[in-house]
């Protein structure tokens, strides 16, 4: 392996991954610098990102080509940095408002067109025996749809928190939604069993590339 | 003050909700998400900034953990000028010593040490709660693994009906975790737009 910019990355990355790995042993030193560098490095980074292709594009270029409306987010995005000095953070509130807003009907827009209705069509889509034909499997099919469906109304029925008073004072739910949120609460778990595997799985992969990189360096480096 | 913010807010908010709906109002849309863009990128660096003002007063007050904070903040620094105004983001040399030397790496390592610190965390789940609901979330959790991760004898004897049976019940759960959060999202989201939830400074 010759010394040049890629042997000076692969090195750094080394290094870092073995002050890392010391956390195994304990909170030490090295993690804490891997860590803070980590932080320092990425924050430069996004930092880098979103002047480049946020605010160059979106605020600098129209404000070169004398757009006065460019004026109004580069007047909004200023007034931010009062947020600094408790006397006159109130000035950064008009800008939070707008954020807050657009960000508001983004996210119902998004929950709307993006999950709720798509997921309502696929609940019901499942009964749809025209499409249920066409599987390899009709019965199983249908079998599926029906246990998803009852999975997806269980499941929000564990979080049916409204409740009414039992004989001592005490907040009680109806036996009946308590009994239809303890089957949702199975889901749940089975649910969130999967993904952890899932998750497991994608730290072990992340172990096993980062070994297999050391091993590499080192065999490159030997010559092994 | 609390009433213009709070104006503003909803405003800017049933613009861009009717701009879905309504083609005329569509550029006016995109011109507020726009502006949203280019105040969030600002308030990125104000919160950057923020960082770095925290970390300098550690810094300059001597406190314990002083030294870390300078290598965050040199570390920052000398990335953002060399991301930023020296050579951009896509720069081969940056991406080289940065996202392959630095993120990257360092990433996959704190992901690698995930993979022990979820195997200690499933032992001290059973150790300290043991119940219907950890018994089977653990119980998936490793017939799930146990399917899926390669064996030196070859795959498991039916094991993609197995597979298709747990993913039965782990979509129907999952898809009602989604609409849950969905309908969290569209609950809190009316809640601005009526001015119910002010998180903007309006109280």
């Amino acid at each position: 392996m010759s010394i040049g910019i890629e042997f000076i990355s692969a090195l750094i990355g080394l290094i870092l991954t073995l002050l890392i790995f010391s956390y195994l042993i304990g909170d030490s030193p090295l993690f804490r610098i891997a860590v803070y560098l980590f932080i320092g490095v990425s924050s430069g980074y996004a930092a880098a990102v979103v002047w480049h292709y946020v605010l160059i594009p979106k605020l600098f270029q129209p404000l070169a080509a004398l757009d006065p409306f460019a004026l109004i987010p580069l007047v909004f995005g200023i007034s931010l940095f009062t947020k600094f000095s408790p006397r006159i953070s109130w000035i950064g509130n008009f800008a939070m408002a707008v954020l807050v807003g657009v960000g508001a009907a983004a996210a119902i827009g998004g929950a709307l067109l993006g999950t709720l209705i798509p997921q309502f069509q696929a609940a019901t889509g499942a009964f749809d025996l025209s499409s249920a034909a066409g599987a390899v499997n009709p019965a199983f099919a249908l079998l599926e749809g029906t246990v998803m469906f009852f999975g997806t109304v269980l499941t929000l029925a564990a979080f049916h928190f409204s409740a009414g008073r039992a004989a001592d004072g005490t907040p009680k739910r109806p036996r009946l939604v308590e009994g239809l949120a303890w089957v949702g609460r199975i889901f749940i778990a089975i649910t969130l069993g999967v993904l952890f595997a899932g998750v497991y799985m994608a730290a072990l992969t992340a172990m096993i590339e980062r070994l297999s990189s050391i091993i590499n360096f080192i065999s490159q480096l030997t010559g092994l | 003050m609390r009433v213009v913010t709070a104006a503003l807010a909803i405003a800017t908010g049933i613009i861009v909700l009717l701009g879905y709906f309504f083609p005329p109002l569509e550029p006016l849309r995109l011109t507020l998400v726009n502006w949203a863009i280019a105040i969030a990128g600002m308030a990125v660096l104000v919160g950057i900034f923020n960082l770095v003002a925290v970390q300098m007063e550690k810094i300059r007050s001597r406190q314990k953990g002083s030294v870390y904070g300078a290598v965050l903040v040199i570390s920052l620094a000398a990335t953002f000028v060399f991301g930023a105004l020296v050579w951009g983001p896509e720069n081969f040399y940056l991406r080289l010593l940065v996202v392959e030397a630095i993120i990257v790496p360092v990433e996959a390592a704190l992901m690698a040490i995930l993979a022990v610190t979820l195997i200690y965390a499933s032992i001290r789940l059973l150790r300290r709660r043991v119940d219907v609901m950890s018994v089977v979330f653990l119980a998936v959790a490793l017939l799930f693994l146990f399917l899926v991760v390669p064996t030196p004898f070859g795959p498991v004897p039916g094991d993609q009906a197995l597979l298709q049976f747990l993913g039965m019940f782990s979509r129907g759960g999952a898809r009602g975790l989604l609409i849950g959060i969905a309908l969290g999202t569209l609950l809190t989201g009316l809640r601005v737009l009526f001015g119910v939830d002010r998180p903007y400074g309006g109280n």
